[in-house]
């Protein structure tokens, strides 16, 4: 497949670095030589330095035979101008960044693909969403919810209230009497592990589980976070991450957002009634009291500087508050966020690279998204007729070994699958693998 | 900077020739019933013709730009001008002799107050009766361009939230030109006076009265036909609520109004401000009809309910017909004097403080406590979902402020010219928000022709004072406006 990025910021950099693991020709084009030499060095992609606007560019990186055309660039206008150029000169798909969501919304029924979009992203929203669900689903760091609802993926830290800890998972099996859940990778200090039976649960490890609805419960019973309930949210800053996060959790959440910008503090109360809008730095201990910092169950620090957001998540965490969430801007690693006491990490660029790159594995990959905080990435497949995975039962298939299969969906009905269970088409199975076996799991679904 | 004066001069000069065609239609209605007010009528429209002409002359040539601050002489100037003009017919026709008293009466017409000193109305040739609610018919006229195009520009008392200041509102514009919205709400209240006309003719009224009524009506002006205004129908249910209808809708915001019209209904029930008005007129009713029943000190009630919704939605809107007196009864009487501040919508051609200043004013308040206890919240008051910015509701409070405190000086005043308490509160209160009826010698029953000369012409101007939301005329007597720079 041939790639044309432009824009090689944070969003083009993990992209392009993705789509390198997947063995793509990458061409990147960015105005910032910075930006193009630190490609150069880390990534088997070509690079043009230029203005992505410009049709002469777009044509240096050969666009007309470009499969996909991925529009990145910092500017809204330049992304949507950069797609609509990139199909009239050739480009079978074009992906554009956006920032305003109201492009998103369906009554204006504006047509983009016509205009030659087709798929238009939002780092911003998406990292809203994702903030949004965690502070839905707040005992697990790391949640995420597909086919419809019918299963679950939710990473969660296991400390001392874990009842899993230092047991192999063989020993555990008894407290999962009706297999509603499957851990599908840990992650050790440092590296990241597909679990097999005689994999032992350890106080710090991060795992993976992949769940039917109904397991959930049951995975926060045994972790120990029974008595998490949010009802109180102070959200600090009102960047756009800020305000789509406002704007979702503002329904069901009683939401307060301190924000250092006074016209901004204005617009936002303008613009959403029932949310509270404290204007004050949201570093200050004083202010954090007076806005009664003690009773908050969550605190997400979403300004545009992460230093700032992990510092006040601190101080937020050492009033006690459950759940803390800051937005970083290079690297999500679990590990550090351990290290440092908070509970999620978020970058929304990263977010925003496996959401584009799940699109470009469209067709007979349903879904694949990076597990956050893990080496290792989720892959849905949808299974035809013939394909070498229905042959026999998952135990006797060779399937390698840094590869598990979490969970299947069979007519609207999700299994957790274990040894023997045998795909027939038509199935949705979900396969957790680690990089370098993505290759040999997809032999079996061709 | 300069004032351009050719352009005030020739801008008048068009107001007293739109004037002097109103006199003439007034004119055939007197040929039509073959009055004496002929003559009258005349000369009136030959010497406010020959002013307009030499205006037109001076004004001859000019630069079509006017600014901010010639806004504000021309429409003061105008209303004045307006009013020495149609003082002309009462005077010559010897209704009015006093210069004064038919100046009064004038100013109480145009700025649609409906204070009168006439004693016996039924007397007074059909021509003039006729031009006495024309002028009425004309100020509310005013009234619209005035609010819809005039006080956005001046950004007075929050006025400018019809303006494209809250975002919230920017939909209240009709049409995107001024013009077109004023042609708009013109024709929608040309057709409300006429729709008026007709149901007051089938329920029983003689065509002459229904006009004249229509045009008090829709201008919430308040000048009746009859000696005892709209007492005079007392047994006819239908016309009664008729006038109730249509001074309620007067007192809405005709844009909402014209919206409706188009068969857009959400937005009136969507809109606070309506939501505020057509409480305020409801609890006011019940609770009159409540103290009418309890009391029994007010006869001539004969329907409690019935006239207290009519003497509420008059007060309120500012019209002040009167369909019963209400000041019969100490506790009625402080009731409705407190109305005397309530106001009608923005937008409307009701007078007084309105609807949406109070609303802003009672959120700003509350608010004000949860200020306290959040001092670093961003904590705006609400308008249509729209957040208000602080400069418009301190504008609004600074209005509110001069509103009681020009209240508080006229009243002095009315008192050191010789009247009594009640009628100097009474009387200041009514005429600064233009309703018409006051209270002691004033009162619903009684009328302003016992007041002195000076009275009167002081009287005159709080109307023009209050007809134009203070800040228009107020600003001329600061020194700011006459500096050069």
């Amino acid at each position: 497949m041939r790639i044309l990025i432009a824009g090689a910021g944070e969003v083009g950099y993990h992209v392009a670095k993705l789509l390198d693991n997947e063995k793509q020709n990458i061409f990147i084009i960015d105005e910032n030589q910075h930006h193009l030499d630190r490609i150069d060095t880390n990534l088997d992609a070509v690079t043009i330095k230029g203005d992505a606007t410009s049709p002469e560019v777009l044509l240096q990186g050969e666009v007309s035979k470009a499969d996909l055309l991925i529009s990145v660039t910092s500017s809204q206008a330049n992304n949507l101008n950069i797609a609509m150029l990139g199909k009239k000169l050739g480009a079978k798909k074009t992906i554009a960044r956006i920032s305003n969501i109201a492009y998103f919304d369906r009554k204006f029924g504006i047509d983009f693909k016509e205009m030659g979009i087709d798929k238009l992203i939002s780092p911003e929203m998406l990292a809203a969403e994702e903030i949004y669900s965690l502070v839905k689903q707040p005992y697990f760091t790391n949640y995420m919810a597909f086919d419809n609802g019918l299963l679950h993926l939710a990473g969660i830290r296991l400390d001392d209230r874990c009842l899993l800890s230092g047991k192999f998972i063989t020993e555990t099996e008894h407290l999962n009497p009706d297999r509603s859940f499957l851990p599908v990778a840990i992650r050790k200090v440092k590296d990241t592990i597909i679990p097999r039976g005689d994999t032992k649960f350890e106080i710090g490890d991060y795992v993976y589980f992949i769940s039917k609805p109904e397991g959930l419960d049951r995975i926060i019973h045994l972790t120990g976070r029974d008595e998490m309930k949010v009802r109180n949210v102070m959200i600090m800053g009102g960047s756009r991450v800020g305000r789509h996060t406002a704007r979702m959790l503002s329904s069901n959440y009683k939401v307060k957002l301190i924000e250092l910008d006074e016209k901004r503090c204005f617009d936002i109360s303008d613009e959403q009634p029932n949310i509270m809008v404290i204007r004050g730095d949201g570093r200050d201990t004083d202010l954090l009291e007076e806005e009664s910092i003690r009773e908050m169950d969550a605190f997400l620090s979403v300004t545009g500087n992460p230093a700032t957001n992990i510092m006040a998540c601190l101080t937020a965490k050492n009033y006690g508050v459950e759940k803390t969430i800051a937005l970083v801007e290079t690297g999500d690693d679990v590990q550090i966020s351990k290290a440092i006491g908070i509970d999620t990490l978020i970058n929304k660029k990263l977010i925003a690279a496996s959401n584009i790159f799940q699109y470009i594995r469209q067709g007979k990959v349903l879904n694949m998204s990076g597990l956050v905080g893990m080496n290792a990435e989720l892959l849905e497949f949808e299974v035809s007729k013939g394909d070498p995975i229905t042959r026999a039962p998952l135990k006797e298939l060779k399937f390698p070994k840094g590869a598990l299969i979490g969970g299947a969906v069979r007519n609207h009905e999700a299994i957790i699958t274990l040894g023997n269970f045998q795909a027939q088409p038509g199935d949705h199975i979900v396969v957790f693998s680690l990089p370098h076996c993505i290759q040999q799991v997809e032999k079996f679904f061709r | 900077m300069k004032l351009n004066y050719k352009v005030i001069a020739s801008f008048l000069g068009s107001l007293l020739g739109f004037n002097a065609l109103f006199m003439l239609a007034c004119l055939v209605a007197s040929y039509y019933y073959q009055d004496e007010s002929w003559d009258a009528l005349w000369k009136s429209i030959g010497i406010t013709m020959a002013c307009a002409i030499v205006l037109f002359a001076i004004g001859r040539g000019h630069q079509k730009n006017i600014s901010k601050k010639e806004a504000y002489l021309v429409v003061t100037l105008g209303w004045i001008l307006m009013t020495l003009s149609g003082c002309l017919p009462y005077i010559f026709n010897g209704d009015i002799p006093s210069f004064a008293s038919a100046v009064f009466e004038t100013m109480s017409g145009y700025t649609t107050t409906g204070a009168s000193v006439l004693t016996d109305i039924e007397a007074v040739d059909k021509g003039i009766l006729l031009w006495r609610s024309t002028t009425h018919w004309i100020g509310g006229m005013g009234i619209i361009v005035l609010t819809i195009a005039i006080l956005p520009i001046l950004g007075i008392g929050g006025m400018q939230l019809f303006n494209a200041e809250s975002p919230g509102l920017k939909a209240d514009k009709i049409n995107p030109r001024i013009t077109g919205t004023a042609k708009r709400l013109w024709a929608l209240y040309f057709l409300l006076t006429l729709l008026e006309t007709v149901l007051l003719k089938y329920s029983g009224m003689g065509w002459f009265d229904a006009l004249n009524h229509a045009f008090s009506t829709m201008s919430t002006g308040g000048f009746s036909t009859k000696n005892a205004s709209i007492m005079h129908y007392d047994y006819n249910q239908a016309i009664q609520w008729i006038i109730i209808v249509f001074m309620f809708v007067a007192g809405m915001n005709f844009a909402l109004t014209y919206f409706a019209f188009v068969g857009n209904f959400k937005k009136i029930i969507h809109d606070h401000e309506f939501r505020f008005y057509a409480t305020v007129v409801l609890v006011g009713a019940l609770v009159s009809t409540a103290v009418v029943w309890i009391q029994e000190t007010s006869p001539g009630w004969n329907f409690p309910f019935r006239d207290s919704l009519f003497q509420v939605v008059a007060v309120v809107t500012t019209t002040g017909f009167v369909s019963a007196d209400m000041t019969l009864d100490p506790l009625l009487s402080t009731i409705f004097f407190m109305l005397l501040f309530a106001g009608g919508m923005t937008g409307s051609t009701a007078g007084g403080i309105k609807s949406v200043r109070h609303l802003l004013i009672f959120r700003n308040s509350w608010m004000e406590f949860k200020r306290l206890l959040h001092p670093n919240a961003v904590l705006p008051i609400r308008l249509n979902k729209a957040a208000v910015r602080g400069r418009v509701t301190f504008n609004i409070m600074a209005f509110v402020i001069i509103y009681f405190l020009i209240f508080a000086f006229s009243s002095l005043t009315m008192s050191l010219l010789g009247e009594d308490f009640m009628t100097s509160i009474g009387v200041a209160a009514s005429c600064l928000g233009n309703v018409g009826p006051a209270l002691g010698s004033a009162s619903p029953v009684g009328n302003y022709a016992s007041i002195s000369e000076a009275g009167k012409l002081f009287l005159s101007f709080i109307m023009l004072v209050g007809r134009l939301e203070l800040f228009t005329v107020l600003i001329l007597f600061t020194p700011f406006y006459w500096r050069k720079y």
